[in-house]
Parts: structure tokens; C-alpha cells; sequence
């Protein structure tokens, strides 16, 4: 077996709200960007653990002192307490692929991490601190030229990757994405939560809810356009549970995100040389959480019919399509890429 | 014509390139000798307190000889009584004749190697806006693209760091002399007590009696490591600093091209143009140096722009069309400066 075969490659996109990997053993997860540490030692003992990860760490937030650790697709600044975090997520992701920290055998891990396609050359650096120790070696991309790769869309297309913290766009020309290339907009989904919950407290300041309640109801209902059905959820009003119709707020909620990432798309198609603007028209594609907003690819292909019309679709696995792409590269680098950037690092 | 595996090859190669540092990455060169340190704290007050005392004891010589102009041996005689106080605690170095500028038509000069000093880094973070934006990370940001437009118009380019590291002052200035660089850029940005004003001011080495000048240099000069013993040199490069001119040519250039470029995006921003202030990184330096405050973190509205990829950038070519107006205008060149950071 040569090096490359023993070496583990694993795709990781670090979301603000969900991050997932998919490693070269066939073994892909996603877990909430959530981790929480027991507030004392009562929460300690009923707990009977030392740190939630994911969904876990969301059920027991009441006991926990609960990190959001990524904001904006990168390492919160200024606190040491979330880059803790952070490390404790990627330690999680390693390990439901099955590589324990502690592990007996020596195989390498070669990383290939998603970030925002303009994060600041700063934020990077940090997080590949908070790599160290976890992978041999690591190659950080930006996010949307990870889903291009996996997809093979490498020229002529546009890739917006919506997440919560933020929707990054990237023009594939058949080249690595130049700054040019890319952009990145801080609205998306958790724009879209806070705006929704403050229409929702505007027109029913009665009834309580937490940022949670709105993301679980953004993620079942989402839509932008003409409503299929009416939007129901039930919240409490001074303790009693009511029904309540949120239709309308869920979709100025949802659409308060559509001009910024339609002017940006268009922008960037301005850019590509002429003879092939209407190919990348036709080439749109969505990837990431916010991607599955009902209504999205045609409120997209109506802003494109200002500019002589195009087509948009969402890749069929957004949660993966991110980490996917990373597999994809770590795997496709050879043993003497690997080996550059290991002397580098 | 490339298939869609040589693309991916192409493309992977092209990454793995991206995550390689550049070739210029600087080593600072580490001072052999251990050095009798001060606290920082008693270093700055006494630095400041002198900076401060020196303009007016000028003031006071020039009205006793009746004159507007003073000799540059009387300033010497006032840096030097300043320095006797001192006398007891160190050895005064003896100042030798101070050298007068030549005209700049004597020599052909031409600007090739430029250090780029973005300010603070680790520990020091500058000045911090309200929502946490650190001054030493967009200073690298913008460092780093100027960079990349420097390189592109074929300037040799050197960092003082280059990543989010703290840097001694003194290493900063250390590095550029022994990598005889042309030219010396540090960029930092301001942060004023007056938070709706937008300000934008580019200093060269000198004495400053305005208050609000001594206190930035104050909070800039925070992380010096100069000893007691160094004093007496600080303060006659101060005085009579033989690279002021060209550094005010400098920040001239860099001055009205920042404006310029800055208060199309952002009309309120206002231009305090250039100004001397005693920085300590400005003193060591060996060649034209200046110091550009290119935004104010204090400003709500700055901050705001600074998050916009296309704000830092446009901010990074408009220092790199001062710097480019300047070497061309040294050498006499007519070439255009180009406004895309690329050379015509």
C-alpha cells in the first residue's frame, strides 16, 4: 500500500449552523455547530459529561454554557473559550469517522477544510491553529470552490453557497477562484431568523419564543415566493400553548435576503468575459443549508430574466456538498502536494 | 484542449498554491546582545514628557536669540541639556557633525524594495471598534494587498510580519534597515475619542506639540523597548532627520492619493493631511518612512465599510498608487501609475 492509499482524506465544511465531514472511509456526518460544557458542578454530575457537542448540546442548553463557536463561517474573535470550541467540534468530527484521539495506529490525516470564500487571511490562520494536533496536515479552500469541485463545475458556472452565517458566491472560469472570483455576503440564514423573529414579536408581542423555535420552524417551512399552504406553528402566550399563523412573516422573513444575493450574483456574471455570461446564466447552482428555502431557484431565475434569462438548481445533497467537494480534493492531491504543505505549515 | 482531469489536476495544484506562504516571508533578525530593558510603561511617559517638553524649549531658544530661524547646533544644545538629565544613568553617545540633506538631483534614486509594516499583531491588537474589529488584523489585510499590487508592478516587497504575530517596534525598523529597503510603510488606523469623525492622516518623523498627536504616538509607541540609554539618539534623529524630506514627498503622495480614492466611497471622511509625530517605528528606520492612518475604528460607519472586501482593497491601491506616483516621480519616470495596481 503506498502513502497516499494509508493516509485518511477527509472533506470538512465548518458551517456557522451545521458542519459536516466526509471522509475516504466511506463515513460522512453532520452535527450542529453547538458546543456546551457543564455551567457547574450540579450540571456536571446530572450530565455526567464534560462537553455536548451538536444536537446534544443544544438539548441540554439549560445546564450548559452553550458556543455558537463560527461566526460568519470563521472563528468567533476574542475568545479563547470559543476556539475551545471550535477544537472540541473538530475533535467530534474526527471521531464519528472513527479516528479517536488516542488512537494506536499512525495513519495520517489530510484535511481539506471550507471557508468563506473572502475570510480574512487571519481568521484562517486561526483556524488552522485549532486544526493542529487533529490532522497532519491541512488545506483550507474557499467553501463554494469545495462544492464546484465535488460537482465538477469548474467552468462556466456560479456557485452561491447559502449557509447561516453567510452566502458565498464563486465564479468558476476553469481556474482556483481569484478574489475577483468571489464574494461573500454576512445575510443569510441567521439574517433570516432574526428578522423573522422580529416581525413575528412585532405583530404577536405576546407570545414567547426562543431563537431556537424560529430556526426549527425557518428549517421546516422556509419559502419565498407564493405560499403553498398557510404556515401554522404552535408557541406559548402567557404559558399556554397557541396556534399561530406566521405565513407572512416567514416570507418577508425568508425574501429579505433575496435582493443582496441576486444584485451580488448578477454582479459577478457582469464580470466574466461576454461571449460567456449566458452560459454561467445557465449554470446557477445553490449549495448549503439555506438552499433549501422553497421557491429559491425561481425567485433566482426571475432575477435572471432581467439579464436575458438563465437556469438555477440546488445540488442534490447541500448538507455534503461542501465536505464532499474537500474529500474530493484531498483525494485528488498527490503525495507530493501533501508533502508541500506539510513543509509549509 | 484540457480535459475536465487536467482541470482538476490544474486546480488542486493552484489550491495547494494558495495555502503555500509566499517566498518574502521575513525572519526578523534577532539582537545578539541582551539589552538593558525599562518597564514600557515608564518608558513611554518619559519618552512622551520629553517629546513634549523639547518643542517648547525651541520655542523658548528662538525668542531669546531674537530670531525666527534657530541654528541646527542650538537645537543640538537643547537635546543635549535635555539629555544631561539623564546623564547620570547612562553614557551619552557623542553626536558627530549633523548631516546636511542633499538636493535629490545629485543622486538617481530609484525605489525597488519596499517593507511593508503592517502595525501591532498577537498579543497587541490596536485600537478595537465596539463590535471587536481588532486594528492589527485589517492592517495586515490591507498590508497584504498592497502586497500583491506592489509585487505586481515589479517592487521587491518585504513584510514585518506577516501573519498575526507581535513584532517588537525596534525588530519593525531593524528589519527594514538590514534588508536595505527603499522605502518604509506602516499601516495602522486611528481611533479618536470623537467617534463621529472620519479621519485620514499620514505622518513623517518630527517634534509635535499637538496634544492629540502626542497621545496617538503615545498609544502607537506603547509596545517600544527602547532603554534609557537610547534616548539621547531617538531624540536627535527626531530633530534632524536628513530623510524628512523625501518622507514628506512620500506621505504627500500617499496622503492625496488615499483621499482621493477614499472620499468617493466615503464623502464624509475628512483629509488631516500630513503631519509629524515622533513614532518610535518611524525612528529607526533608515530610509523614507512614514506612518498612514488609513480609517478610523472609532467611527461606527468606518467600521462598517472595513468588513467590505472591496473598502480594504480600495484603500490597499490607493497606497499603492502613492508609493507608485512617488518612485516615478523620483525617477523622473512618465509612466503612468495605473489604477488597477497593474502595471501598463
Amino acid at each position: 500500500m503506498d502513502e497516499k492509499n494509508e493516509a485518511l482524506c477527509i472533506g470538512i465544511d465548518l458551517g456557522t449552523s451545521r458542519s459536516s465531514i466526509s471522509a475516504s472511509n466511506g463515513e460522512r456526518h453532520v452535527v450542529d455547530s453547538y458546543v456546551g460544557w457543564p455551567l457547574d458542578m450540579v450540571a456536571r454530575k446530572l450530565t455526567k459529561k464534560t462537553v455536548f457537542i451538536g444536537h446534544e448540546a443544544l438539548e441540554n442548553r439549560s445546564m450548559l454554557d452553550l458556543r455558537r463557536p463560527l461566526e460568519r463561517g470563521v472563528i468567533k474573535e476574542g475568545s479563547d473559550k470559543d476556539e475551545q470550541a471550535v477544537r472540541e467540534l473538530l475533535r467530534h468530527l474526527i471521531s464519528l469517522i472513527g479516528i479517536h484521539q488516542n488512537r494506536k495506529d499512525r495513519t495520517k490525516i489530510r484535511a481539506v477544510v471550507g471557508v468563506p470564500a473572502e475570510a480574512f487571511r487571519v481568521s484562517k490562520q486561526r483556524l488552522r491553529g485549532a486544526m493542529d494536533g487533529i490532522a497532519d496536515t491541512v488545506m483550507l479552500v474557499s467553501e463554494p470552490f469545495a462544492v464546484a469541485y465535488g460537482l465538477e463545475a469548474l467552468l462556466h458556472s456560479v456557485i452561491i453557497d447559502i449557509g447561516a452565517g453567510t452566502a458565498d458566491f464563486c465564479v468558476m472560469r476553469g481556474r482556483y477562484p481569484t478574489e475577483q472570483d468571489q464574494r461573500t455576503l454576512p445575510s443569510a440564514g441567521d439574517a433570516i431568523d432574526e428578522q423573522l423573529a422580529k416581525l413575528i414579536r412585532e405583530r404577536h408581542p405576546e407570545v414567547q419564543f426562543s431563537i431556537h423555535m424560529i430556526r426549527d420552524w425557518k428549517e421546516k417551512w422556509a419559502f419565498v415566493g407564493k405560499p403553498k399552504r398557510r404556515v401554522m406553528v404552535t408557541a406559548p402566550v402567557k404559558g399556554k400553548a397557541s396556534d399561530l399563523d406566521i405565513t407572512d412573516e416567514l416570507r418577508s422573513a425568508c425574501e429579505s435576503i433575496l435582493p443582496p444575493i441576486c444584485e451580488t450574483m448578477l454582479d459577478l456574471v457582469a464580470n466574466v468575459e461576454p461571449e460567456f455570461q449566458d452560459k454561467v446564466r445557465h449554470k446557477v447552482i445553490l449549495a448549503g443549508g439555506s438552499s433549501l428555502i422553497s421557491g429559491l431557484t425561481d425567485a433566482i431565475e426571475k432575477a435572471l430574466l432581467d439579464v436575458g434569462g438563465g437556469r438555477a438548481t440546488v445540488v442534490k445533497d447541500p448538507v455534503f456538498a461542501g465536505s464532499d467537494g474537500g474529500l474530493a480534493i484531498a483525494r485528488d492531491a498527490s503525495n507530493s502536494d501533501w508533502e508541500r504543505l506539510s513543509a509549509a505549515a | 484542449m484540457e480535459n475536465v482531469a487536467q482541470t482538476k489536476l490544474r486546480l488542486v495544484r493552484e489550491a495547494v498554491q494558495d495555502n503555500v506562504p509566499r517566498g518574502h516571508y521575513c525572519r526578523i533578525i534577532s539582537v545578539s546582545a541582551p539589552r538593558r530593558r525599562f518597564p514600557i510603561g515608564l518608558v513611554s511617559v518619559l519618552l512622551t514628557s520629553i517629546l513634549v517638553y523639547l518643542p517648547a524649549s525651541e520655542v523658548i531658544l528662538r525668542r531669546a536669540a531674537g530670531s525666527p530661524v534657530v541654528p541646527v547646533e542650538r537645537v543640538n544644545r537643547s537635546v543635549t541639556s535635555a539629555g544631561n538629565a539623564m546623564a547620570s544613568i547612562h553614557t551619552p553617545r557623542v553626536p558627530g557633525t549633523p548631516p546636511r540633506p542633499l538636493d535629490r538631483v545629485v543622486f538617481p534614486l530609484s525605489v525597488r524594495k519596499v517593507v511593508i509594516d503592517p502595525g501591532h499583531g498577537g498579543a497587541q491588537h490596536g485600537a478595537v471598534s465596539e463590535s471587536g474589529m481588532a486594528e492589527k488584523e485589517i492592517s495586515l489585510d490591507i498590508a497584504l494587498r498592497l502586497r500583491r499590487l506592489l509585487e505586481g508592478a515589479s517592487f521587491e516587497v518585504l513584510m514585518t510580519r506577516e501573519t498575526d504575530e507581535a513584532v517588537g517596534l525596534d525588530k519593525r525598523a531593524d528589519f527594514a534597515n538590514a534588508s536595505s529597503a527603499d522605502l518604509f510603510v506602516s499601516i495602522h488606523l486611528n481611533w479618536i475619542p470623537r467617534q463621529e469623525l472620519r479621519a485620514l492622516e499620514t505622518y513623517v518623523l518630527g517634534p509635535t506639540d499637538d496634544p492629540a498627536v502626542t497621545k496617538l504616538a503615545a498609544r502607537e509607541n506603547r509596545d517600544s523597548v527602547y532603554s534609557l540609554s537610547e534616548y539621547r539618539l531617538l531624540l536627535e534623529r527626531i530633530y534632524m532627520d536628513t530623510r524628512q524630506d523625501e518622507s514628506r514627498r512620500l506621505a504627500k503622495a500617499i496622503q492625496a492619493e488615499l483621499y482621493g480614492s477614499v472620499r468617493r466611497i466615503n464623502p464624509l471622511v475628512e483629509d488631516r493631511g500630513v503631519k509629524t509625530a515622533p513614532f518610535v517605528v518611524l525612528v529607526r528606520t533608515e530610509m523614507p518612512a512614514i506612518l498612514v492612518e488609513v480609517s478610523c475604528l472609532s467611527n461606527q460607519e468606518e467600521v462598517k465599510l472595513l468588513t467590505n472586501d472591496d473598502y480594504r482593497e480600495n484603500i490597499a491601491q490607493a497606497l499603492f498608487r502613492g508609493i507608485h506616483s512617488y518612485a516615478d516621480n523620483l525617477r523622473g519616470s512618465e509612466e503612468k501609475v495605473p489604477k488597477n495596481g497593474r502595471k501598463e
